[in-house]
């Protein structure tokens, strides 16, 4: 495959997190302590090397750093302090701006300003929107005060109203995201033309996607210890996400309702369990991005911190919204109603396409196409020359 | 006047935002008060890709002369010459203030580098405005530590029928170069050329050899140093032990050997090899259960020659004056335990360079066989002499220590060198082993150093890139995990045997030492020498000159050139009958004004 190098990929890569490229004297010793690495998959310096050399197509078409589970080994025992960890997570951040063709979340990732700016415009749209909302068309906001002077809810924003909302905007990411994965497809798999994937092949990476649900299969040959207790906290929390997503969009007549239940009902169970994951969740990634006791915590790109604060504060408001109408004050309620769908709307739009968030769908659907090509690969036996030892 | 209030100085940035290195801000202070300095200029106010743009601000500034100062200013001088020229003035007027280049390395030379930035500011040579008196000088020497390059000034210095003190701390003179089997990359017997030297050491009438003995205070100036040196007890008489070995052959008391690298025990009374100069027995006080609780004395027992053996004896302390300083304490091997990965200290045929060294040597605990280490009926593991138990293979992983932010950032200059000829060792004794070389780069610099690393290749070594991440034990196998990158291949690979390169540090009291002489240790804790590229021997102490690994890493041939040259220096100031006074005697205004005075001559003269 011949292609022309680009000089400034290294410094393009910059914008992305990692800046110690240069660092790597290409010794080999990340890939040997790393237990993804296997025969034909030369990761991560195989990685490092595309950069160095300014391969940025077969850099655009790798798959190997969503293999990467951050543990931290090489960064820890590389002899030039690369940080070839932090290199990975920078390309994945890279990649997921590849794989929007958009080309919106280049320009979010190397741009602070234009992404925190984007938050507070779409804040304000929403405010707008709100107000107009709640003024003109229904008017008499009297009948929004239950009798006994609670906040009705359902009054003033109608479950149908918001799922109409919710549908919307979940239509667009959904396209969004579908034909952002298949781009990655396209790239990865379909460009590729040294790959014969037939169709049965498709059905092949299952079973060993499986396996790596299972934290101990996951991490069993990392050296870093705090890696269990990290991947259940990151497992509650994106479980608590998913729920109360899936709850918004699609239940929210259930859980929207002007009536307070008892405390053991299972709409208010089931809130305050995901309330807790995502409460738990937050501290605790905030508190290892400040200490910076792990080694997948030691750099962080400010999209990781926009994230992690756009998702506070959706938990803040949410919480003090059920605060507010349990106790009866509706104006409160009405007020932290507004606030809350000013975090939730910017954090949806902006960070599922486009930033950090979309991690969530791109690494299982990239482990798929991995294991799908490394078995592709496998059964044609391209690996080009292989030296026998022993 | 022409010169007042003419000239910008410019510190580049490399120097900056490190603690070690030499204080910046004070210095651009003290420039700013120099008289003929216009304007000082910081690397970040000057755009270092555009002469044009630096020329304008010449112009404006109304400058003359330009000082480049740092670590490195000959980087900049094209920028400011081809600026100056553009502005219309001569190149010649750009000067260069090198801090290192005149001995000005860490933090404690800030005030050596105001006096060098004073001198160009004034365009006097540095040299010329530092010239000290010269005062008598006393015509003999100390030599501190006994390894090839001690040996090697000593024999140099002597040879001219002049008194030295060779002082070595070890029992024996002799050092590392004694524990080689061979020397890369002549292949030559290591102790057939350092034995005859050795005993020449000890056999030369202008040679005063004190071993097990240190350096306790040295004060004085240069040309005139009082030494005090710290005789410790060898508690037998060197004039009347014999040598015959009755006392270790019954001392009761076992200790690992520093000669062969602990990998064989020694007694309590010994001899630290068999070719050891001076070739007397001795005590070792730290083990020796009479020194510690009074009980045993067996040794004075069975010794033949009577009074020679004194178990009682103490330390004393010998005062000498010297004109001139040689030091050349060498170093020590990194600690190959603190990679855990390696698992050297776990695994008990993970071995370093060095006890591998004692193991193909004749000498050495196995006399010379290649063996693994297995375990005995009591669970002890041992090297065994059989011939089944010979390794059938063997990795070699280079840069244990060196090359890594984690440990040293430099390079140790011989590992890679010598893993090839402990690679070539190993093929010539066990012809049907593999052997497997891990190499980040192979280094290979020397006169026929590259040649030997074509003929290591064409023995059948497999020389392999990559650094292992991983040693692991499984039963009696070891498994090395790497990756092949010419190859493109991952290796996980059983081997019988693992020898780790370590790499070389300063000497453990390197920095005593240094303290003691009043010389600096750069932030390695290698001696800092006054100009490494045209002055490699001397120190800021003129009567001090150091030779050999102290100094920085480097192989025989070049601590033997470096020994050389420092005795020739020192036998300079002895012929010559003067040595100039400390440079570090001046002040920094003394040098100040002198430039100043000299730079008056020379505008009157013009």
């Amino acid at each position: 495959m011949s292609q022309r190098v680009n000089l400034d990929l290294k410094k393009e890569l910059f914008l992305y997190g990692a800046k110690e490229w240069n660092q790597c004297f290409q010794c080999g010793n990340c890939t040997a302590t790393c237990h993804t690495t296997e025969n034909g998959f030369f990761f991560p310096r195989k990685t490092v090397r595309q950069v160095l050399m300014g391969l940025k197509k077969s850099l655009q078409t790798n798959i190997d750093p969503w293999l990467c589970t951050y543990c931290g080994d090489c960064s820890r025992t590389c002899p030039r302090d690369a940080n070839p960890a932090e290199m990975m997570m920078s390309i994945r951040r890279y990649l997921i701006s590849v794989y929007d063709w958009t080309g919106i979340s280049k320009l979010f990732y190397k741009s602070k300003t234009l992404e925190v700016t984007s938050i507070i415009v779409l804040s304000i749209i929403v405010m707008v929107l709100y107000l107009i909302y709640t003024t003109f068309p229904s008017g008499d906001s009297s009948q929004w005060i239950g009798p006994d002077g609670g906040a009705l809810i359902n009054k003033m924003a109608p479950w149908q109203t918001i799922h109409l909302g919710d549908w919307l905007m979940a239509g667009a990411l959904v396209f969004l995201v579908i034909t952002n994965i298949f781009y990655m497809w396209y790239k990865i798999i379909y460009d590729d033309k040294s790959l014969k994937v037939g169709f049965i092949d498709y059905l092949k990476p299952f079973s060993k996607l499986v396996k790596l649900i299972n934290p101990d299969v996951k991490y069993a040959k990392c050296d870093e210890k705090k890696l269990t207790t990290y991947w259940v906290l990151h497992a509650f929390l994106a479980l608590s996400y998913g729920t109360l997503f899936a709850i918004i969009v699609f239940f929210l007549d259930w859980f929207q309702t002007d009536t307070v239940y008892p405390f053991l009902h299972p709409q208010r169970i089931l809130g305050y369990i995901a309330t807790i994951g995502l409460t738990v969740g937050i501290i605790y990634f905030y508190t290892n991005r400040t200490l910076k006791n792990m080694e997948n915590s030691k750099y962080s790109h400010f999209t990781d911190w926009t994230f992690l604060i756009l998702l506070f504060f959706t938990t803040l408001t949410g919480i003090l919204l059920h605060v507010f109408r349990i106790y009866g004050l509706p104006q409160l309620t009405y007020v932290t109603y507004m606030l809350h769908l000013m975090v939730l709307v910017p954090m949806l739009v902006i960070e599922v396409p486009f930033s950090k968030w979309s991690h969530m769908i791109y690494r299982p659907f990239a482990l798929y196409f991995a294991h799908l090509k490394k078995m592709v690969i496998e059964k044609s036996k391209t690996i080009p020359h292989q030296p026998q030892y022993n | 006047m022409e010169g007042i209030k003419t000239t910008a100085v410019f510190f580049s940035n490399s120097s900056r935002g490190d603690s070690d290195l030499i204080d910046i801000p004070e210095i651009i202070n003290y420039t700013e008060k120099l008289i003929k300095v216009n304007s000082v200029w910081l690397q970040d106010d000057i755009n270092i890709y555009s002469p044009e743009l630096v020329s304008r601000k010449i112009r404006k500034d109304n400058i003359r002369r330009i000082v480049i100062a740092g670590q490195n200013p000959g980087m900049y001088k094209s920028l400011f010459a081809k600026a100056i020229v553009l502005a219309g003035f001569s190149p010649d007027d750009v000067i260069l203030a090198s801090f290192p280049e005149h001995g000005a390395l860490i933090k404690s030379d800030t005030e050596w580098a105001k006096a060098i930035v004073a001198c160009a500011v004034n365009n006097i040579p540095f040299e010329n405005a530092t010239l000290t008196e010269e005062i008598s000088v006393n015509p003999n020497t100390l030599v501190i530590g006994g390894g090839i390059a001690g040996i090697q000034a000593s024999l140099e210095i002597a040879a001219s029928k002049n008194k030295v003190y060779l002082v070595e701390k070890s029992g024996t003179i002799g050092g590392h170069m004694a524990m080689f089997d061979k020397t890369f990359p002549t292949l030559d017997c290591a102790a057939c050329i350092l034995t005859p030297k050795m005993v020449e050491v000890g056999q030369h009438q202008y040679i005063e050899l004190m071993t097990y003995s240190e350096v306790k205070e040295i004060r004085g100036i240069p040309g005139d140093y009082k030494v005090k040196i710290l005789k410790k007890a060898r508690r037998m008489s060197l004039s009347k032990c014999i040598g015959c070995g009755v006392c270790a052959e019954k001392c009761p008391v076992k200790t690992p050997s520093e000669f062969d690298s602990k990998t064989t025990l020694r007694k309590a009374a010994y001899i630290p090899f068999p070719q050891a100069v001076p070739n007397k027995y001795m005590i070792d006080e730290s083990v020796c259960t009479y020194v510690a609780s009074g009980k045993c004395g067996i040794c004075a027992k069975v010794c033949p020659v009577p009074g020679c053996i004194n178990l009682d004896e103490k330390d004393e302390i010998v005062e000498v004056n010297v004109g001139n300083i040689i030091v050349a304490i060498g170093f020590k091997t990194f600690d190959a335990s603190k990679f855990e990965q390696f698992g050297y200290g776990r695994f008990p045929n993970v071995l370093t360079s060095l006890e591998l060294e004692r193991l193909i040597n004749a000498s050495g605990p196995t006399g010379g066989k290649i063996a693994r280490r297995i375990q005995d009926k009591k669970g002890n593991w041992i090297f065994s002499p059989e011939e089944v138990y010979s390794p059938k293979s063997v990795a070699i992983i280079h840069c244990i220590g060196s090359r890594d932010e984690n440990h040293n950032k430099y390079c140790s200059k011989v590992c890679c060198m010598y893993s090839l000829k402990l690679a070539h060792l190993l093929k010539e004794k066990l012809p049907d082993s593999e052997i497997n070389e891990y190499y980040i780069d192979i280094r290979a610099y020397g006169k026929g150093y590259e040649e030997f690393y074509n003929r290591i290749k064409e023995e059948g070594v497999n020389i392999i890139r990559g650094r292992p991440a991983k040693v692991e034990m499984y039963g009696n196998e070891l498994i090395v995990r790497c990756e092949d990158i010419e190859g493109a291949a991952m290796i996980e690979q059983k081997v019988d045997m693992v020898i780790l390169a370590v790499g070389t540090e300063p000497a453990a009291d390197a920095r005593d030492i240094a303290g003691k002489l009043g010389i600096s240790v750069d932030r390695d804790g290698w001696f800092n020498e006054l100009n490494y590229i045209g002055d490699p021997v001397s120190t800021l102490s003129s009567g001090i000159m150091i030779a050999g690994v102290c100094q920085g890493p480097k192989d025989i041939p070049d601590s033997v050139a470096q020994a050389s040259a420092a005795a020739s220096r020192v036998l300079q100031s002895i012929s010559k009958g003067t040595i100039r006074k400390s440079v570090k005697t001046l002040s920094v205004e003394q040098i100040e004004k002198r430039s100043q005075e000299l730079s008056k001559i020379l505008e009157e003269k013009l």
